[in-house]
């Protein structure tokens, strides 16, 4: 049995694709493409196939982390990785499929790019930069056990911040994984809090998944 | 671009991947190479109408065409529709994202009166004019519709160009064929329209003329334009090689029926008098096994589905039933398919068979019983019998069940109080008879849920004379069906008699209902058949506006030498036949299935042949 780990891009219209709904949807991509995945045992026996981290709806991504087994030792995978490319729905295609190496549990970042746009793109970029220079950036966080003040200003990396035309692009690293997930969209809450100007945040992609030292996930 | 529009609101609403498209299967063409686009449109939201059979066969069936391209459409919840309304999106098919006004077709499919509205709304979304009357002359934009409902259209007549009666994958295309024809020539709307009229199975209702009686009732149903005095429904003739879709659109989102679906016979040999379906489908065609299983493994490797149903109204009618079940088990099983049997009977299964299907049918029992006593069974032709639904039953419970559902309907006519409390007795028996089995489930109670209908007399039937109950009397029927039940081991459950009275009424309505539909739609009906969104006070407001009377559409008995509204179409059963069996119904005399001896409906003679032979179907 070969344990594949599978990297694939979410875009264009696949971006509206729900994550409970993405997982229907690679169940019958598997199907479609015939190979020997390798089923759980048991009394309700299915095709076992599990997502590293949820895609929030409407975001796009490079880098989607999918593991599953085959059950063929012999298949290479290349011909796994076009096997389903060719029967993937549009905007998502596997980038490559390759033997897993590291734990789900390894992952402690993503990366996320993201457009604020506005008419008033100067000040826009200024408030920003004030919200950045703040020492703690409070928000009010839902978990399990209720809602919860939280300071993201510590976890968050900013790894590029540009002016527009239209307003401010913005990449930025936040904590992933199986202990703490923070959506990119937390910040343009809190940036809501610093400015009065009117704007929208689009263009949402996660553009890659991290573990210790930004070492890529793989 | 549309699209960009579309896409800036789309994540503000419910499930947004059922309005942009992309869907594995679905079918992009290039624009400039088409030359006849169709807008096929499902009065209801996407989940209900991409669950629908009809839909993707005449999708597959002319998009094969290279020059035509049928693209889809659904009713977009409120919530999307008000975005659309604010932001000027007109209403757009999912394969181009294009407004469908901009198309040649727009084709509704007519499955349930309580849709009629909704098609109003779709119309008013798109721009297009509602009444047939205000559209252009020029060749575009041709609003036309099909399915069971416009088997009496004439509550729709001032809403569409044309109609298409009878099954579709023959004349569809015969259509486009003369449009585009047309549409070469420089042909307006009215000679199109004319042209069309010729072609069999279609009617335009504008050229027909109604006069009424003092009565209320039809005095004269007038042709003009050269159309034909009566308009005979299509039927597809050698059903085995009928075609059939290689693929299905597969969508994102969950929708009710999320499955392939393939079928395995047109018609119904049982001529349950209340079924429409059962009347208007016949002649009763079966597929070859061989058939069913090459559409079973084809749909089902194109689309990955791990899920297949056989669609018919009675599958253990067909044929070749044991062979049939024991092939397609031994490929879904192989397959990890799962392999859904509804309207399946399995009183007459040999043991084998029983437990193969054992194995695979995860849901529960269900049955049709639908009158509460023989005699009302009798009267409306359900031919089970309380002994086949009890060794039914009793197979299931040794089987491991532990819940039956039963299905009936109130307000049949003849029906007397002892038919409903005979409803209640009925499932008193199958109690009984679960805690009389000694291998019974262990650890479990029994369940059985009875589910009540209004009875709704339809077009096409032997019934279609017949009233329906007032209000008042079906709710007095349901108190005393509660009253009856004497554990809590059966549960009722009944459909609301409101519904069922506006059903009837837009079943067997004329056209003097085109105004109150429209009053309704105007007032802010829409998505009548669903609990939340139905407005009956609102419907009453419209017919008294109209100066229509519920009641003489939904109360009244039409008389046997009455015209009706739809006696000028022509679905092959005889309205002889129909009154014939209206008769025997009043005597509580029942009729043979067609596979046993024919009752000479009108069916055969049209077909030119008998229906069956050696008890294979013909066709
Ligand atoms: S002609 Fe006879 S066999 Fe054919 S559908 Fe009618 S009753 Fe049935």
């Amino acid at each position: 049995m070969i344990r594949v780990r599978a990297v694939f891009e979410k875009k264009g219209r696949a971006k509206y694709i729900s994550h409970l709904d993405l997982n229907r949807c690679m169940l019958r991509t598997f199907r479609r493409s015939r190979l020997p995945i390798w089923y759980t045992e048991g009394f309700n026996p299915h095709p076992y196939y599990s997502f590293a981290l949820a895609l929030s709806l409407g975001f796009e991504s490079n880098c989607e982390i999918m593991d599953f087994n085959i059950t063929d030792d012999n298949m290479s995978m290349e011909e796994i990785r076009d096997r389903l490319n060719a029967v993937m729905p549009e905007g998502m295609r596997i980038v490559s499929a390759a033997p897993q190496r590291l734990k789900i549990t390894a992952i402690t970042s993503a990366r996320y790019s993201f457009s604020l746009v506005t008419e008033d793109a100067a000040g826009l970029f200024e408030a920003v930069k004030t919200t950045l220079a703040q020492p703690e950036l409070l928000i009010e966080k839902k978990t399990k056990k209720g809602i919860k003040t939280v300071d993201i200003r510590p976890d968050m990396k900013v790894i590029s911040c540009e002016a527009t035309d239209t307003g401010v692009d913005m990449v930025m690293d936040l904590p992933a994984g199986t202990q703490t997930n923070y959506n990119p969209t937390l910040f343009v809450e809190v940036l809501k809090k610093f400015t009065q100007i009117p704007f929208t945040a689009e263009k949402f992609c996660r553009t890659g998944i991290f573990c210790e030292n930004n070492e890529i996930f793989s | 671009m549309l699209k960009d529009k579309i896409e800036k609101h789309l994540l503000e609403i419910q499930k947004p991947s059922r309005y942009i498209g992309g869907e594995v299967g679905s079918v992009i063409k290039d624009k400039s190479k088409v030359d006849v686009r169709f807008a096929f449109c499902f009065p209801d939201t996407y989940d209900i109408g991409m669950s629908h059979l009809g839909m993707k066969i005449l999708y597959s069936l002319t998009n094969e065409r290279e020059n035509y391209w049928c693209e889809r459409c659904f009713a977009p919840g409120l919530d999307f529709e008000a975005i659309m309304r604010e932001n000027d999106i007109p209403l757009y098919a999912l394969e181009s994202l294009d407004p469908i006004r901009d198309f040649d077709f727009i084709g509704f499919t007519m499955q349930y009166e309580l849709s009629y509205s909704t098609v109003l709304n779709m119309l008013d979304l798109a721009g297009i004019p509602i009444f047939a009357k205000d559209r252009t002359n020029e060749l575009t934009q041709i609003v036309v519709a099909g399915g069971p409902c416009v088997c009496n259209p004439e509550p729709l007549a001032d809403f569409f160009d044309l109609f298409i009666l009878g099954e579709g994958e023959e004349v569809n295309l015969e259509l486009m064929d003369l449009y585009w024809e047309m549409k070469q020539q420089g042909a307006d709307r009215i000679s199109f329209l004319r042209r069309a009229a010729q072609i069999g199975g279609v009617y335009v209702p504008q050229f027909y003329e109604f006069s009424y009686k003092e009565d209320g009732t039809i005095a004269k149903v007038t042709p003009k334009e050269g159309a034909p005095a009566v308009v005979k429904k299509r039927i597809i003739k050698n059903f085995d090689q009928v075609y059939y879709p290689e693929n299905f659109v597969v969508p994102f989102t969950e929708i009710v029926h999320d499955r392939v679906s393939v079928e395995v016979l047109r018609g119904c040999i049982r001529g349950c008098r209340f079924c429409q379906a059962g009347f208007i489908y016949r002649p009763f065609r079966e597929k070859s096994t061989d058939t069913i299983c090459r559409e079973t493994r084809c749909l089902c490797e194109n689309t990955g589905y791990d899920e297949v149903s056989l669609a018919s109204l009675s599958t253990s009618d067909h044929f070749d039933i044991d062979n049939m079940l024991t092939k397609l088990i031994e490929y879904t099983e192989g397959e990890r398919i799962n392999l859904s049997l509804p309207s399946l009977r399995v009183d007459n299964f040999s043991e084998a068979l029983l437990e193969k299907i054992k194995r695979v049918r995860k849901s529960g029992l269900t049955f049709a019983a639908e009158g509460g006593t023989q005699r009302l069974r009798d009267v409306i032709n359900k031919n089970v019998s309380e002994e086949e639904i009890m060794s039914t039953c009793r197979i299931a419970f040794e089987g491991g069940y532990s819940a039956v559902k039963l299905y009936f309907m109130m307000g049949l006519p003849t029906e007397t109080d002892e038919d409903i409390v005979g409803i209640a007795e009925l499932a008193q028996r199958i109690v009984d008879l679960f805690y009389s089995i000694e291998n019974r489930p262990k650890g479990r109670g029994v369940q059985v849920s009875v589910s009540c209908a209004t009875f709704v007399p339809k077009p096409f039937t032997p019934f279609q004379f017949e009233p329906q109950d007032t209000r008042e009397e079906i709710e007095r029927k349901q108190k005393l069906l509660l009253d009856s039940v004497k554990t809590k081991k059966i549960k009722v459950s009944y459909h609301d008699p409101n519904v069922s009275q506006l059903e009837v009424i837009l079943a067997k309505g004329d056209r003097r209902l085109c105004q109150v539909i429209y009053a309704a739609w105007k007032k802010g009906c829409k998505f009548d058949s669903w609990s939340e969104h139905y407005h009956f006070d609102k419907w009453l407001e419209a017919f008294a506006e109209c100066g229509v009377d519920p009641a003489f559409y939904a109360n009244r008995r039409f008389g046997y030498d009455e015209i009706l509204p739809w006696d000028h179409l022509d679905y092959f059963v005889t309205k002889d036949f129909l009154i014939r069996e209206n008769k025997t119904a009043h005597q509580s005399v029942t009729t043979p299935n067609c596979r046993l001896k024919c009752s000479a409906c009108g069916v055969s003679k049209e077909m030119g042949g008998a229906c069956f032979d050696k008890g294979k179907s013909c066709f």
